[in-house]
């Protein structure tokens, strides 16, 4: 029988796809096929989950000196 | 809202903003004197959380006038909403406007006042951020503090705050500056004729002291001069006659009251000369030498700290030094004004001068000593900027070099006249562990004697314990703290307003630098992406081993060479800086380029910075973080730094001082560059923006680089193949977590960070030395067979030195001995 998955190309840097990998390594669900470098194929339904996990893991290297006053008031 | 409401009692208020408040009035019924006592009451606890306090506690919604009424935007601003205070008609050419509910000040420095301005809130505010249109400063307690001390007054400051401020300043603003200088400076312990002094301006104030049961019992009665209520009357001091060396007299312009002609006007400085001639009397009493102690912690409890000041015009006890600047050498202009607010009365206060690295910091000290003119310890952090200290003294000044002694581990000097100079580390003179012989002598000299004036270089660095151990163990009678930049990670800065005093002068980087007294720096952060191997292997590691990871990327390395390479052709002299000891060698290694680490011997280090100074084939140096601070190195031009510690602004700053002074800085359209290499997607990027704060609020911008043009192409590119990178992987990966460790160094940043692990190794390896049961050693087959040289070592320890105690007619015959 043939199963049909519909995937996303996916185009970035190199730090973004193991980033990506590493989300895969967890959930084992994302990833379809590691193409090259910068490219992946990606389970379409899988594309919203995604961003928002890349946005948090990406948020951690973000200085944001607000932050910083709120955490010195306290 | 809470029970605090202790200010909206009053109705006046809504008087005092809805009356054209703006001509400078103080007759406000705000002044009574009941006032005073109440908000004095609240504010004493906590200097710093004052206005946050003060402002939640009042109902904001009480301070609306009454014929206000907001607009459509203003709920969204909350408690933010100030748009009730009503703008001056001539709102436009007044600079500033202060915010009611937290101090903060917002300085247009476009404004044809702005200088005045500027040179006034220096002096009652701490600056906090300064880029090129508009200055954000804040008032807090201490810049209070420090502008009292520099001889400010209560009404003053708000005289000059409301002429300059675009609206009326604000009832909570007015209470802060009561509150807090109500009582500070009001009574100062003066040292003159060798015999402590009790001196305030304020007759009332001494009365109270007298009649508290502590201090009242100390006094001593000076036997004629005592008037009937007994304190002794004289005239204020006034600058009269001291002439700091180095300025022309008549030109030392800076003092307070010149503040105020330029500010609030001709008019009303005469009025204040009146006000000068009928109030300038101080009332003091004597105490006596051993209660000085005793004296001011009791003041300090009741409220009334006291202000240190040194007569030393009138100190015949301590024998004068024979030092002047030489007649060649020139202050500048800030130099002088830093140095006219610690002798604004013809006294030496305590505090600290705050000036960008380069800007003569040195120089500040060595005039102040020279105007002092007794002898005079300077502390600095290591040995080498103790040989700078002194050479600099020698260059700048008449002393003699007999007269100058150096204590450090390697020398141990006193001097053999009556008043001379030292120049020593705050480890050697705050080391409480047992000292040599040698040592000790010199310590004991150093401790015996009284001393007029004490350098405190670098004060920011020191960590707050062992500051205390200094400023105790040696009597000095006035303390003048140097630094760059007073932010530090551990938030002690405050410990250093009363071990050392306040903050007296702080200095505009971007002023200086456009004078041309600092360079012109380019600040630029490089952005390395990951190679995908190592950002692999990153996201897989530990926190300690993903440093080394991001700090070897193959592509930072390539970026570091490729600035190397295109620097040293345009001629610049290149520093590299590496926190990390294992990256510092492997690049240094690598490019074929010298490096200095802890471990480098001191003849190596010299050696090497010597021929970066004068050796046309030595343009690129690496070093650890032991560079960081106080080696002068006015040749270099650029700056790559590579790693770094974590996020501490302080060092970012100390780094970009060791560029600030570049020599060639006055040349037509000269650039200093301060590259800051990042791993993308790293922690790194977080630290990098973080330690950036302090200098983007002296006013650095830092462009961000994304691709470095011509990297690739570049000849002999380092990791150029995949084969490279996954060599430099695999050995980066073979290092264990100890190599990713920072160089270990003693100042506030690292015990801060650090002190958790190391603590814990410190415990084991301690439990390791005393009960060393089994000891585990590499070494080949062969070896352990015996097939090896070996030499016999025993281990034993001498059971002598288990002796606790010799035999009574050993120490009889041998200690005698020892004594003579």
């Amino acid at each position: 029988m043939v199963r049909v998955i519909t995937g996303s190309l996916v185009e970035c840097d190199p730090s973004i796809r193991a980033l990506i990998l590493q989300i895969d390594s967890t959930e084992h669900d994302i990833v379809i096929q590691e193409l090259d470098d910068t490219h992946l194929l990606i389970d379409k339904s899988k594309v919203e989950y995604v961003k928002t996990m890349l946005n948090k893991l990406l948020a951690a290297n973000t200085y944001n000196p607000l932050d910083d006053e709120e955490n010195n008031d306290h | 809202m809470s029970g605090k409401r202790t200010y909206d009692e009053d109705d006046d208020f809504s008087e005092s903003s809805n009356s054209s408040g703006y001509d400078d009035d103080l007759d406000d019924p705000l002044f009574g004197s009941s006032k005073k006592t109440k908000t004095l009451t609240v504010a004493k606890r906590k200097p710093n959380e004052k206005v946050a306090e003060e402002v939640s506690s009042m109902d904001h919604l009480a301070h609306l006038p009454t014929g206000y009424v907001p607009d459509v935007v203003s709920k969204m601003f909350h408690r933010h909403d100030f748009s009730y205070l009503e703008l001056k008609p001539d709102h436009a050419s007044r600079p500033l406007w202060i915010s009611p509910s937290d101090g903060r000040i917002i300085l247009e420095s476009f404004s044809p006042l702005a200088e005045q301005a500027q040179d006034f809130l220096v002096t009652i505010a701490e600056p906090v951020s300064r880029p090129s249109h508009i200055h954000e400063y804040r008032i807090t307690a201490y810049s209070l503090y420090a502008a009292v001390s520099v001889g400010l007054e209560t009404a003053d400051i708000i005289a000059v705050l409301n002429r300059l401020s675009k609206v009326p300043v604000a009832e909570s603003i007015i209470n802060f500056i009561e509150s807090a200088t109500v009582s500070y400076g009001k009574v100062k312990l003066v040292l003159k004729h060798n015999r402590y002094f009790v001196e305030s301006p304020q007759a009332d104030i001494l009365q109270m002291l007298l009649k508290d049961p502590v201090i009242g019992a100390l006094r001593v009665d000076s036997a004629n001069l005592t008037s009937s209520n007994g304190l002794t009357t004289a005239k204020a001091p006034t600058q009269g006659g001291l002439v700091i060396p180095g300025t022309k007299p008549g030109e030392s312009s800076d003092n307070v009251e010149d503040i105020y002609a330029a500010v609030v006007g001709e008019k009303a400085a005469q009025e204040e000369e009146d006000d000068d001639d009928a109030f300038d009397a101080v009332h003091s009493f004597e105490i006596s030498n051993d209660s000085v102690e005793v004296v001011k912690k009791r003041c300090q409890e009741i409220d009334y700290p006291v202000l240190e000041e040194y007569d030393f015009r009138n100190d015949q006890r301590n024998p004068d030094l024979d030092i002047d600047l030489k007649p060649s050498t020139q202050i500048r202009p800030y130099q002088e004004k830093s140095l006219s607010k610690m002798f604004g009365n013809g006294r030496a206060r305590s505090g600290i001068i705050v000036l960008p690295c380069g800007a003569g910091k040195t120089l500040v000290g060595i005039t102040a000593a020279c105007t002092i003119r007794k002898s005079v310890i300077v502390l600095c952090t290591s040995s080498v900027s103790v040989m700078q200290w002194r050479q600099q003294f020698l260059q700048w000044c008449t002393i003699q070099p007999e007269n100058v002694a150096v204590f450090t581990s390697d020398n141990k000097e006193m001097f053999r006249t009556e008043a001379g100079l030292v120049v020593s580390t705050y480890s050697m003179v705050a080391n409480t562990r047992n000292r040599s012989h040698d040592s000790q002598k010199v310590m004991d000299f150093l401790t015996s004697r009284e001393w007029g004036f004490i350098i405190l270089d670098e004060v920011h660095v020191v960590p707050a314990a062992m500051f205390r151990r200094v400023v105790t163990t040696i009597a000095a009678h006035a303390k003048l703290g140097l630094t760059a930049t007073l932010v530090r990670e551990d938030d002690k800065i405050s410990d250093l307003n009363f071990l050392i005093g306040p903050k007296l002068y702080e200095a505009n980087w971007m002023d200086l630098a456009q004078k041309g007294h600092i360079a012109n720096v380019q600040c630029a952060e490089v952005w390395c992406p990951m190679t995908s191997e190592f950002y692999q292997e990153y996201l897989r590691e530990s926190a300690r081993k993903r440093m080394l990871l991001y700090i070897m990327n193959p592509t930072k390395f390539q970026a570091c060479q490729f600035l190397i390479h295109y620097h040293e052709k345009r001629g610049d002299k290149i520093i590299v800086f590496a926190d990390n000891v294992y990256a510092l060698q492997e690049y240094a290694l690598k490019l074929g380029k010298p490096f200095i680490y802890g471990g480098t011997p001191q003849q190596e280090r010299m050696n090497i910075l010597q021929n970066f100074q004068y050796n046309d084939q030595v343009n690129t140096i690496f070093l650890s973080k032991v560079g960081d601070t106080s080696i002068d190195l006015p040749e270099a031009t650029c700056l790559i730094q590579i790693s770094s510690h974590y996020g501490s602004r302080r060092q970012e700053a100390q780094r970009l001082g060791r560029i600030l002074r570049a020599k060639r800085r006055n040349d037509e359209g000269f650039n200093a560059f301060f590259y800051s290499l990042v791993s993308k997607d790293t922690q790194e990027m977080y630290y990098s923006t973080k330690r950036q704060a302090f200098l983007v609020d002296q006013g650095y911008a830092f462009k961000v680089i994304t691709h470095l043009h011509g990297m690739e192409t570049l000849p002999n590119l380092a990791y150029a193949s995949a084969r490279e990178r996954r060599e430099l992987l695999q050995e980066v990966l073979l290092k264990n977590e100890d190599a990713a460790g920072l160089e270990v160094g003693d100042d506030a940043d690292n015990s801060s960070i650090a002190r958790k692990d190391g603590l814990k190794r410190a415990q084991q390896s301690s439990a390791g030395q005393k009960k060393a049961k089994a000891q585990r050693t590499a070494g080949s087959l062969a070896s352990l067979a015996g097939g090896e040289d070996m030499a016999y070592v025993e281990y034993t320890g001498n059971k002598n030195k288990e002796l606790k105690e010799h035999h009574p007619l050993i120490q009889k015959m041998y200690y005698k001995k020892g004594k003579k």
